[in-house]
């Protein structure tokens, strides 16, 4: 048998008066590394221990309200700052509103940071191993006997004297703890690897379970974020037409919203004499005709209209807007050509509202006077 | 049984406390004559105030004395008696009460309402002058009755030491607490929600209920902590004692500012303008600070008083605090009344501090009188061995 | 009937009994194995639990449309059982923290076992805010998270404060409970021989010595807890109650809800509580332990919330005349008198009539009389909820947008069901925890404490 090293000496007591008469007594001699073992606490034994009072009531306090500001300033920060929204009318930071909330806060970090600190600072828990776990003196002191216990590192203490003591205090039996080979290697910090491992197993699992439940089961039917619904997409099949097809053309006659028709398709001159250009002339029209302008029409007839553009070179050239042919055009003759085309111009009626065209024709205008200025237009 | 262990000696208390209550009370008499002449209708308003605080000391201190006996508790026997002098105030609540019925008009606009109103007009079976009459007179008298039977049984036991006085009073607290519930929050809808006819709120009994305990606890307090630290009371009396009423102010204070945060939410979130105009009333010019004002006074300078353990059993703090929280309920009760009368701003000058002194020196002098006839501790109490052993 | 002795106190523990007799009888259960009756039990809890799971599958399946919710009874059957359960938690939080500030120490037989039940009713209740959403697999979008469409919750509802107070009790419950189980773990870790038994009560009592310094500051902990509880338990019914009183439905918006709710919370918690300790107290021979003074007690607890319930009724049919609006008048009348009125005459004789009983000493102290009151408590304050709830909805402001709701099959497979899943985890606990708290009771036996000399 390897020579066990003490861990300290324990006396039992049968009754609470027996052994607060006792800790006080130990208490008075001088021990201080000495603890006093009960099933439940007695009424006391604190004083009779001389124990300083806990200090958990402060971290209470301190962790009660800075939950409590925490909470205000986040939510303050929500709703007053990052993204305000008028709520029921009241203000952004409606704080009447916001005082349940708070409090709850308040209520569970105090709560949390108490317990937390008790159990790690205060008790250096989980402690599962200690001398004195699976001894008699336990397992009497857990159930129906009061105990206390003098660590053999206490300055004052030597065996046989100690044991002479509880024996006057009236002790009903007397023992001696020995440490474990493995307790005393023991070494009960929160860096300890048997921890850390369990921290880690517990985080790779938290962090998978949300991960396969997020990203694969929560897309099973019925919880697929509505992304397979009855209603009819594109290109789907349809039961309900003869010909199967879901996408069906408009009815005969549909309209698009806001069209007007054009009544002289392939008549570009009755045109030129029926149409008049609808917009006024103002900043504003001249400036969206040139936008339009720059847009739609000056890759083939130039800026400014002069046919000095990037297709020039190529066969055919886009003519020049300065000609006195186009000149003498009505806006209405213009008009005709965006919106049918001719010979290589497309069309422009899907890229231009009939608004836009005459705002365009405007601004043609503009052009045509600015290259052919006259005297009396300095005026 | 004999009680003889016990030690106590029936002192009465120095003559100066009784000049000091005479010397309150006449000053305060003057004050409120004087008020009374030259503004009658603010000095109905005061009236009021002051009504509605000695209502909250006394029927309060009854409440506490019925709610020893109901609960069987006996950290308090050794000084209930404490609670029953103060209780006796309720015997002087008509020299308050009596100059208001004969002048209910200066306040109460439904004592004549413009025909036009269709909603006092409805409200006109409850109130009315005289059934407004009937009730403060009846409730008075209820509160009289309860009054006069449970001191008096407790008296009795003094000499007796009969248990059957005993549970004579628990039955009598038992049959009280309903009778108290229902009288004290008529009363407050009576005297205070009707101030403002048109606005009501269900909350508005358990409001001054919870101001009422409060302040009478506190006015016990005092009282208790003076005498037992001048040896009026029983020897054997320890922190443990204290500690228990200063664990009750805290959780009162708490109830207090629960019940006024809660009607003051649920009215501005709904934010109805039949209901909002009474705090807006409380928001408009100076009373905008009167209002938050009241938060600080009468919730967070106590709850941070009497939160630690020690400033519960500590006597000086239960002093202090206790004369705070007394003075926190009568300024609750001004926030009640006092903005009907004075829409503009906060009004307070001397004929303000009419009614505080008079009552003060209502209840100093109640205090002097009882002393000298009575014992301070029910030595014939069965519980009182076990009050005076009584541990945490 | 003689005059009882007020000179004496009256032991919470009868018969003094010793202390290894206390953690023999208290292990017990923990240490046989489950008899005939518990199966049963088990059973039939179980096939009730089994229709919750039915009804709720329907319900995840089929949407919210299996139940007889419409417009305007957006609430109904759902809401009401998150009430009905959330207040029957509350006295078990009354139990072991109100009372403990109170240093009423009849509370010590029963704390343990009202905790654990208010874990489980707040359970109960947290199902219901879950499921009446219609895509409960989405409730992670109640907490405010950082997320990519840069939304935040909405802070000033009700119901966002629910979740927040519900979870915050939970937590704290939890914490609590757990708090006062460690002494007992490691206990039952010392007297254990189950090898396996040994590994998870070591595991789980984290080592606790039973020392003194530890005690210290583990009675500086539960009074902290038992000091933040108190206000907790207050403010979850408070803001359950806010839910309703926040609104501008007629009958929902009185300023006197929260106080309300809260003692009609303890009245149907405590007769709850009440109806389960007298089985439990036969079934195990608790008798000395949960004496007939502590059921007295209990009675008590409930004539008092029950008149205070009693009186926010009348309060608010007063106050409802008093305010004049019509509105608010019409609904109470239709309350009384309208589509609903059975529930509310079955509201009004079992919450108010019915323990008025109490005021009767035999009564008090009259088991079965005490147990079948308390079924009818429990009866009329879910039927509270539901008349508050339905009536108010089902006619509010404007007659042509009235509608009656009728329940469905699904919604009472989920009522019933919720039953099952409470008692379920209710008998679980029974064989798996002392249901006493042993360290508690241990100091209440007459001559556990020192006898006093000046200190």
């Amino acid at each position: 048998m390897s020579e066990k090293i003490l861990y300290g000496c324990t006396a039992l007591f049968d009754s609470p008066d027996s052994v607060i008469n006792a800790a006080a007594k130990v208490a008075e001699e001088g021990y201080v590394k000495y603890d006093v073992h009960t099933p439940y606490p007695l009424h006391g034994m604190d004083k009779a221990m001389k124990l300083k009072p806990s200090k958990l009531g402060y971290i209470a306090l301190i962790f009660g309200l800075s939950g409590a500001s925490a909470a205000m300033l986040t939510l303050w920060w929500m709703s007053a700052v990052d993204y305000p929204l008028v709520i029921g009318g009241k203000p952004f930071f409606p704080y009447p509103a916001y005082i349940p909330v708070v409090f709850e806060i308040t209520v569970l970090s105090a709560s949390i940071a108490t317990v937390l600190s008790m159990l790690f600072f205060f008790f250096k828990f989980p402690n599962n191993i200690h001398p004195l776990h699976g001894t008699r003196y336990m397992k009497k002191v857990s159930a129906d006997k009061y105990g206390i216990l003098i660590q053999a590192d206490d300055p004052k203490f030597d065996e046989s004297l100690v044991k002479a003591f509880f024996e006057n205090t009236g002790a009903a039996e007397v023992d001696l703890v020995y440490w474990d080979d493995e307790e005393i290697s023991h070494n009960n910090s929160i860096l300890e690897p048997k921890f850390l491992i369990f921290l880690l197993a517990a985080a790779v699992i938290t962090s998978g379970a949300t991960y396969v439940s997020f990203n694969k089961l929560l897309y099973i039917i019925p919880f697929n974020w509505m992304s397979e619904q009855p209603k009819l997409s594109a290109q789907q099949a349809s039961p309900v037409f003869k010909d199967g097809f879901g996408m069906r053309q408009p009815v005969a006659g549909t309209v698009a919203r806001g069209f007007l028709p054009y009544q002289f398709t392939g008549q570009p001159d009755l045109a030129g004499e029926k149409l008049t250009n609808s917009i006024p002339v103002s900043k504003r029209s001249l400036e969206a005709g040139r936008v339009n302008f720059d847009i739609y029409c000056s890759p083939c007839h130039g800026f400014y209209g002069d046919g000095a553009s990037r297709l020039h070179g190529q066969f055919p050239n886009p003519p020049s807007l300065h000609s006195e042919k186009i000149r003498n055009w009505t806006d209405g003759r213009i008009f005709a050509v965006i919106t049918e085309g001719q010979n290589v111009m497309p069309s422009y009626a899907t890229q231009l509202s009939t608004e836009e065209r005459w705002e365009v024709i405007s601004y043609i205008r503009a052009l045509q006077r600015a290259l052919n200025a006259k005297e009396s237009d300095l005026k | 049984m004999s009680f003889s262990t016990i030690e106590y000696r029936k002192k009465p208390l120095p003559a100066k406390v009784g000049i000091a209550g005479f010397c309150l009370l006449a000053l305060g008499l003057i004050l409120i004559l004087l008020s009374y002449l030259t503004d009658s209708d603010r000095s109905a308003y005061n009236n009021i105030i002051g009504l509605s605080f000695l209502i909250s000391l006394g029927v309060g201190a009854l409440f506490f004395v019925a709610l020893e006996y109901v609960a069987g508790a006996v950290w308090s026997t050794p000084f209930r008696r404490a609670a029953e002098f103060i209780s006796s105030t309720i015997i002087f609540l008509p020299v308050l009460f009596i100059p208001l019925l004969l002048n209910l008009n200066r306040v109460f606009s439904w004592t004549h309402p413009l025909p036009a109103d269709k909603s006092l007009i409805g409200k006109a079976p409850y109130l009315n002058t005289n059934f407004f009459i009937i009730r403060v007179i009846a409730f008075w008298l209820i509160w009289l009755i309860f009054y006069h039977f449970l001191t008096r049984n407790s008296k009795k036991q003094d000499e007796s030491s009969d248990q059957q006085l005993t549970q004579k009073n628990i039955k009598l607290s038992a049959a009280f607490m309903p009778i108290f519930a229902v009288t004290i929050t008529f009363s407050a809808i009576d005297w205070l929600m009707s101030i403002e006819p048109h606005w009501f709120s269900t909350i508005f009994g358990v409001y001054y209920f919870s101001g009422t305990v409060l302040a009478s606890l506190a006015a016990c307090t005092i009282l208790i902590v003076l005498l037992n630290e001048n040896g009026y009371l029983v020897n054997g009396l320890k922190p443990d004692h204290y500690y228990s009423l200063g664990a009750l102010l805290f959780a009162f204070i708490n109830f207090w500012a629960y019940i006024a945060f809660s009607q003051f939410l649920l009215i501005w979130y709904a934010n109805l303008p039949e209901e909002t105009v009474w705090f807006l009333t409380r928001w408009y010019g100076s009373w905008k600070l009167i209002s938050i004002g009241l938060i600080f006074v009468h919730f967070i300078i106590p709850y941070f008083g009497l939160l630690s353990q020690p400033s519960k059993m500590n006597s000086k703090r239960l002093l202090i605090m206790g004369g705070w929280i007394l003075f926190s309920h009568y300024y609750d009760l001004y926030w009640l009344v006092m903005p009907n009368y004075s829409k503009e701003g906060v009004l307070f000058g001397w004929p303000e501090l009419g009614f505080p002194l008079f009552i003060s020196g209502i209840i100093v002098l109640v205090i002097y009188y009882k002393t000298k006839r009575e014992n301070l501790v029910p030595i014939g109490d069965p519980k009182l061995r076990r009050g005076i052993d009584f541990r945490l | 009937m003689g005059t009882a002795d007020y000179s004496q106190e009256i032991q919470v523990i009868e018969g003094k009994p010793a202390l290894r007799e206390l953690d023999d009888l208290i292990s017990k259960p923990l240490e046989s194995k489950p008899d005939k009756k518990f199966y049963i039990a088990l059973s039939i809890t179980g096939s009730m639990l089994g229709l919750l799971v039915v009804g709720l599958g329907l319900t995840f399946y089929y949407g919210i449309g299996m139940w007889g919710n419409n417009i305007p009874v957006g609430w109904a059957f759902d809401i009401t059982n998150f009430v009905f359960w959330v207040g029957i938690g509350h006295a078990g939080t009354l139990i072991s923290a109100i009372l403990f500030l109170l240093r009423q120490k009849w509370r010590t037989g029963i704390a343990r076992f009202a905790e654990g039940m208010t874990i489980f009713a707040v359970m109960t209740a947290g199902l219901f805010p879950l499921i009446h959403v219609g895509r409960p697999w989405l409730a992670a979008y109640l907490f405010p998270y950082p997320n990519q469409h840069s939304l935040w919750v909405n802070f000033t509802s009700p119901l966002l404060w629910d979740v927040f107070a519900v979870s915050t009790y939970l937590t704290v419950s939890l914490i609590f409970w757990y708090v006062g189980l460690i002494p007992d773990l490691a206990t039952l870790r010392e007297k254990t021989g189950n090898k396996i038994k040994k590994v998870i009560y070591s595991v789980s009592s984290l080592g606790w010595r039973f020392s003194n310094r530890h005690w210290q500051h583990y009675e500086m902990v539960y009074l902290i807890l038992a000091g933040f509880a108190t206000p907790l338990v207050l403010s979850v019914h408070t803001i359950v109650s806010f839910d309703f009183a926040v609104s501008i439905v007629p009958g929902w918006h009185t300023t006197i809800f929260p106080p309300y709710f809260v003692a009609g919370a303890v009245f149907s918690g405590f007769a709850m509580v009440q109806n389960i300790l007298i089985i439990i107290r036969k079934i195990f021979n608790y008798e000395h332990i949960i004496t007939l003074n502590t059921l007295e007690k209990m009675n008590k607890v409930m004539l008092l919330t029950g008149s205070m319930v009693g009186y926010a009724y009348a309060m608010e049919f007063f106050i409802s005349w008093y305010g004049g609006v019509e509105v608010e008048r019409f609904a109470f009348l239709n309350r009384a008198l309208g589509p609903y009125a059975w529930a509310y005459w079955t509201m009004i004789s079992c919450n108010v009539i019915s323990p008025q009983l109490f005021w009767f000493r035999k009564i008090r102290r009259t088991i079965p009389v005490m147990f079948v009151i308390a079924i009818f408590v429990n009866i009329g304050m879910w039927f509270e909820r539901f008349v508050i709830i339905v009536t108010s909805l089902s006619r509010d402001y404007l007659p042509s947008s009235w509608h009656i709701f009728v329940p469905t099959y699904t919604d009472f497979m989920i009522l019933i069901g919720s039953f099952g899943f409470f008692f379920t985890w209710l008998l679980l606990f029974t064989k798996a925890l002392p249901v006493v708290s042993l360290a508690e009771v241990k100091a209440a036996v007459d001559g556990a404490q020192p006898t006093q000399k000046d200190h």
